[in-house]
């Protein structure tokens, strides 16, 4: 008897894992990203590894006729590394560092190497990366390909930092392309997500490596922009700047943390420069943030804790490569059926209250579970086609814990793009690798480049050989519905 | 040792395995750069297991217990050490230790089932014996999916270094009890 309720049970807890992990987001033998929205199946992913089989794929994809997407770690979230029948390419193989040369500061590495390795690369020379996302599993294809940025208040998007590259075009030849030789390339591979060409190798400007005092303030949002114009700014000693937003209960959308990276030139770099690991309360960390998923008192514990711990790190020294690869896997989720997705928003400092506060009111009307909020500051850079940085603009970094189910996906639609509406009123854009809600017209206002950047891509390549959800959503007039289903 | 004792304190130790293995296996993956150093991590595992074994063959008799209960907390050690290891040599050494702690935990355990068990009623244990163990497993493997989810696989590590430990103390405890039952035996005759 007690042995029939036994396997009765296991078996009933197999059929409900069974079920409960059978939503299409888990299916492994289709391709997603991190959204694990839309997967398809594609023709295969082949891993790079040499020059020469790249360009032996292109021509041959070329004469097949068949697709091809180029995806790196895949932590854009629109479906813009992969399409249905197509090949995707996974550059994260391709990945060697191939010279430092520390007098004129700069590296050359293949696409594919993360910034991990390129911080591991560089941090025994004294130098560090000018511009890049706050974390760093992110491959530098990808990331050059979205034109990323973070942290640095001081070096603009990445694309400043970008001194040339080799790029792959559909016709299968090989081109380098900088501000002076086929510069015409340049603004529109870097920020071109995929479409023109695999990025092969890459050179890239650097910095110093500083020794910063890491400083946190607590204060209302409504003095944050005052508080950043009149002290962080003017400030050339700031460094590095990050500010978060509170979405506990009792303190939401009205107070703010504030951190700033301050050079401390007294400190000698060698005593704080050994890269080290973030990563080392990942289970409770990652338990606090599953409670913050789930719970609104989590978001309260986690809102506390944040503003006890950084405000008690203030004066906290810290090198620069240090402080550019934050903790993520804290983040890491996988439950079926449901998963997190960013949002980010740029906007001019004069219009950021009025955008906040409209933000928060639209999260809590439409009853959204905002995670948490952060804050950058880029600084106008319109070099790149499609640039988010028309002005000197704060983003705001939405995380949201969202069901992955058509309701749900509904739902958060119609968030996104009442979202976008209020960032069109207030003179702002949105960042393009996330998931693709907003509506082809919202697109087509924020980018007004956008005819020019689909055209070029055209004639570039002809056949439209390099594709992905981004470019089917938006440049080509179909909708992901359409195309995923 | 009471042989309901016995399944109950494998059934932990099949618990704390089962929940770890096929994520150890996951794990030890991700460290090796190819399937053929993967394959000398399990290579090293069973050499020791097999060299172990001939040593502790005429011992086994006498230590039975004490074996089992040595390859629990043997076990439970590399459990918690596992997520601290930073080169190959370490997990090879780790694998050394575990193969060890293999080798005792199958000799003692069919050490037991014998001394325990009688001709004619053997079969029934040893199919409760199996069941229950695989049952133990079954339910491990499903809580240690989940615990990764929600965790990470070093918390799973050090959950199952608590359940070695648990079926270590059940073990000693059983041991205890049943000899100082001889004990009273002894004196009452
Ligand atoms: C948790 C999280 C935090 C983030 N934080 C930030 C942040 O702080 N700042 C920020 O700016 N962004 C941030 N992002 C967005 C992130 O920078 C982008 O998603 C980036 O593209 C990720 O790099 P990847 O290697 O995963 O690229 P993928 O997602 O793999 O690729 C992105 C695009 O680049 C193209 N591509 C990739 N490699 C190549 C290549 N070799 N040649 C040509 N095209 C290529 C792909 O086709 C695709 O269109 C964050 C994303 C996540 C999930």
């Amino acid at each position: 008897m007690k042995k029939t309720i036994a396997l009765l049970l296991l078996i009933a807890l197999c059929v409900f894992q069974y079920v409960r992990t059978s939503s299409p987001d888990q299916d492994p033998y289709l391709t997603t990203d991190y959204s694990r929205l839309h997967p398809v199946k594609v023709e295969r992913v082949v891993a790079g590894k040499e020059e020469e089989q790249l360009v032996r794929l292109v021509k041959d994809a070329k004469r097949k006729g068949l697709k091809v997407s180029i995806a790196g770690q895949r932590h854009s979230q629109g479906g813009h590394t992969y399409y249905k029948d197509g090949i995707v390419v996974d550059m994260t193989s391709y990945n060697k560092i191939i010279e430092v040369d520390s007098d004129a500061k700069r590296i050359t590495l293949q696409a594919g190497a993360t910034w991990e390795d390129a911080q591991k690369a560089i941090n025994r020379y004294g130098l560090s990366v000018k511009t890049m996302q706050s974390l760093n599993p992110f491959t530098i294809g990808g990331s050059i390909s979205i034109n990323a940025h973070g942290r640095d208040i001081r070096n603009g998007s990445l694309i400043s930092s970008v001194d040339s590259f080799r790029l792959l075009t559909a016709d299968g030849q090989i081109k380098n392309v900088s501000r002076t030789e086929n510069a015409e390339l340049f603004p529109l591979a870097l920020g071109g997500y995929g479409l023109f060409g695999i990025i092969l190798d890459v050179t890239l400007d650097l910095t110093e490596d500083e020794v910063y005092r890491e400083s946190t303030l607590l204060m209302d949002l409504s003095d944050y922009v005052d508080y950043f114009q009149r002290e962080v700014l003017p400030n050339p000693a700031i460094k590095l700047h990050i500010g978060r937003i509170s979405v506990a209960d009792d303190s939401y959308f009205t107070e703010a943390l504030a951190k700033n990276y301050t050079v401390d030139p007294s400190l000698p770099l060698d005593k704080y420069n050994k890269l080290e690991s973030n990563e080392k309360w990942v289970a409770p960390g990652k338990l606090l943030f599953n409670l913050n998923r789930s719970t609104d008192w989590g978001k309260k514990l986690q809102w506390n804790l944040q503003t006890y711990v950084f405000t008690r790190q203030s004066d906290h020294i810290i090198s620069r490569n240090n402080a550019m690869r934050a903790a993520y896997e804290f983040m890491d989720y996988s439950q079926p059926g449901a998963n997190d997705q960013l949002q980010e928003y740029f906007v001019p400092l004069d219009r950021f209250d009025s955008f906040a506060r409209r933000l928060g009111e639209i999260v809590k009307e439409d009853k959204l579970n905002l995670l948490n909020v952060t804050i950058r500051y880029v600084g106008k850079d319109r070099e790149a086609m499609l640039s988010y940085a028309k002005d000197d603009m704060l983003a705001l970094v939405c995380l949201f814990n969202t069901p992955l189910s058509e309701q749900g996906q509904r739902k958060m639609k119609d968030s996104v793009q009442r979202m976008i509406d209020e960032v069109i009123a207030h003179d702002g854009s949105y960042y393009l690798p996330y998931i693709a809600y907003p509506t082809l017209e919202q697109f087509q206002t924020i980018y007004p480049n956008y005819e020019n950047f689909f055209e070029q891509k055209r004639m570039f390549d002809e056949n439209e050989l390099f594709m992905n959800y981004f470019y089917a959503n938006y440049g080509s007039g179909r909708r992901i519905e359409e195309v995923a289903s | 040792m009471n042989v309901k004792w016995l399944i109950r304190s494998q059934s932990v130790a099949t618990l704390a395995a089962g929940m770890i293995y096929p994520y150890y296996l996951l794990f030890l993956k991700n460290l090796g750069n190819s399937y053929s150093k993967y394959g000398l991590a399990f290579a090293v595992f069973t050499i020791s297991s097999a060299a172990v074994s001939t040593w502790l063959g005429p011992r086994l008799d006498k230590h039975g217990t004490r074996i089992m209960v040595i390859s629990s907390l043997g076990m439970m050690a590399a459990m918690f050490a596992f997520p601290w290891t930073s080169s190959y040599t370490l997990v090879l050494l780790l694998q050394l230790i575990m193969g060890t702690c293999n080798a005792m935990q199958r000799m003692s355990e069919r050490l037991l089932l014998a001394d325990s068990t009688e001709f004619v009623s053997r079969g029934i244990t040893i199919g409760s014996y199996h069941f229950w163990t695989s049952i133990a497993s079954g339910f491990a493997v499903i809580l240690g999916g989940l615990l990764i989810d929600w965790l990470t696989i070093n918390a799973l590590f050090y959950m199952s270094a608590l359940l070695y430990g648990v079926s270590a103390w059940v073990v000693w405890r059983a041991s205890r009890a049943s000899l100082s039952r001889k004990a009273e035996d002894t004196i009452t005759f």
